[in-house]
């Protein structure tokens, strides 16, 4: 209802400012602390209560993608190489990651939330959001602040006793989510209209979801330097004077309470991106880690019933000079083999390479559903490597990935593309899964 | 430190019908006879058609890590890797 008074009172020219939203906050985000380590620890007690890192390669170079808390609390964090990590700790323990197990405490993660309601969107592999308005535990009698605590035991019992979830109740997303950052580990807290202005003067502008570097420098340059102040600025001045978008009057609404972050994007593109362990200007080799990165995208591709039309190839080097190129498909690409040869013509269109690759990615744009299948008179080919397509991952399904290959591929060892976790994309992961 | 191993292995399992559980019991390594005692995480895993079960587990003296798998295909299991919880 607020957001039409803003959409009817911008017609004229200026939006009003909104009041503070003073509904019962009945939105949850929970979030599983340092999601990678804590299921490490949970699956290995002897490494509990020690500085552990989850990193991409165990090598010193390998990145570090998640620290336990004992790390975090020595100055590990994301980012780090595994010889800076050790430099700072050297009693570390360094872990690879392991998917599939994260993948099944994000599943367990799930079933327990769905006993409470169907309506949990979950945001990332270790962020849930739940919408209780209606549920059966309200209508039962129960508080939000019960609700959370019963959630946190239920996930002990389910995933292991060594997890533990930080809890946001809020009246929106984007409150819940600075709720649940709060008291972190395994804190629980509430905003509602009552103590919002309390919470946002003990906030930094940063704590704020949402707010990066870019947004704070914005926001310093209009004069606003706490949340509190970004609070009480008027809807007009945020949207012309510091984020020069719609997104001045969102941050209004939302801080104030009102729910503006309650949408679902559409699947732009399916990719796959591989950080080489060794580093490389081979170009046999380069086109080998080409189609296997075409193969992973392709059977995403067909795993979700979609023809894409174009391709994307980025190649970051090691001196961290960095080349990309985006082609438009005519023909519809199905099979393995029509992503590779699209992005193979760009990789051979890169004159002298400036330094050994370190990173390669592909992706599949302009996503179309498959069917109803659309072929021209002379297109047998076309629909002889689908088929062909098709049938490989059949193969690949009954007796594993890369069983059935093609050509390029032959001699690659099994593991040069190894299974990770896609951050923030759970639509990958969720293809990961079938 | 963590070590593979990815050697089969003898392991006593037991199925309890009250709780519905089935887990390994004793693990047969090196000669020497492991008691089961915190099963930290069970997941499964599919290669192609065949369902893998993951156990990670430690020693009722908790001084050994143990990650086993038991292949459903045909009831093997393989003793993937061993830690003793310090850093390599």
């Amino acid at each position: 209802m607020a957001l039409q008074t803003k959409s009817a009172s911008r017609q004229r020219g200026r939006a009003r400012a909104l009041p503070v939203n003073s509904a019962a906050p009945y939105l949850m985000h929970i979030d599983l602390n340092s999601c990678f380590t804590t299921i490490e620890q949970q699956a290995n007690p002897l490494i509990r209560n020690k500085p552990v890192a989850v990193a991409a390669y165990t090598t010193p170079n390998g990145f570090v993608l998640a620290a336990s808390y004992e790390a975090k609390a020595l100055g590990i964090k994301l980012g780090l190489n595994v010889r800076q990590a050790k430099e700072i700790c050297p009693e570390i323990i360094v872990l690879m990651p392991d998917p599939p197990k994260y993948r099944a405490a994000y599943t367990r993660f799930k079933e327990v939330l769905l006993e409470y309601t169907s309506d949990v969107t979950p945001k990332s592999i270790d962020e849930f959001v739940i919408d209780f308005r209606g549920s059966a535990a309200i209508r039962a009698g129960m508080t939000m602040e019960e609700i959370g605590y019963e959630i946190k035991q239920r996930l002990r019992e389910h995933i292991g006793e060594y997890v533990s979830v930080n809890v946001g109740i809020g009246p929106n997303r984007s409150l819940a989510k600075l709720a649940a950052g709060l008291h972190k580990p395994d804190g629980l807290d509430i905003i509602n209209a009552q103590n919002l202005e309390a919470t946002l003067a003990n906030c930094e502008l940063m704590d704020l979801p949402g707010i990066n570097r870019r947004f704070k420098a914005r926001l310093f340059a209009a004069g606003i330097t706490t949340p509190l102040e970004m609070y009480n600025a008027d809807p007009n001045f945020l949207r012309n004077n510091v984020f020069f978008s719609k997104l001045g009057d969102m941050w209004h609404a939302r801080l104030r309470g009102w729910e503006v972050d309650d949408v679902e994007f559409d699947r732009k593109t399916i990719g796959h991106q591989y950080a080489l362990k060794e580093k490389t200007f081979d170009r046999d080799k380069l086109c080998r880690l080409l189609m296997k990165l075409s193969e992973k995208t392709g059977r995403r591709l067909r795993k979700n019933n979609l023809v894409a039309h174009g391709v994307h190839l980025s190649i970051r080097f090691t001196n961290h000079t960095y080349w990309h190129h985006g082609q438009k498909t005519e023909q519809a690409l199905y099979a393995t083999q029509d992503i590779y040869r699209a992005a193979a013509d760009m990789l051979r269109g890169i004159g002298q390479f400036p330094d050994n690759v370190s990173l390669m990615s592909v992706h599949v744009f302009n996503l179309q559903d498959k069917s109803p299948e659309q072929t021209g008179l002379f297109d047998d080919f076309q629909i002889h490597q689908r088929r062909l397509a098709d049938a490989a991952d059949k193969i690949n399904d009954r007796y594993g990935e890369f069983t059935a290959i093609p050509a390029v591929m032959a001699g690659m060892r099994g593991k040069e593309i190894l299974d990770r976790i896609a951050f923030g994309s759970l639509r990958d992961m969720d293809d990961q899964m079938r | 430190m963590r070590e593979v191993i990815n050697k089969e292995v003898s392991v006593v399992s037991f199925f309890s019908a009250s709780k519905r559980l089935s887990l390994p019991h004793i693990v047969s390594w090196h000669g020497t006879e492991y008691a089961v005692g915190k099963i930290g995480f069970h997941h499964t895993i599919r290669k192609g058609n065949t369902l893998h079960h993951i156990f990670e587990l430690v020693d009722r003296d908790e001084v050994l890590w143990m990650r086993l798998n038991l292949d459903t295909s045909n009831l093997h299991w393989t003793l993937e890797a061993v830690s003793d919880g310090l850093a390599d």
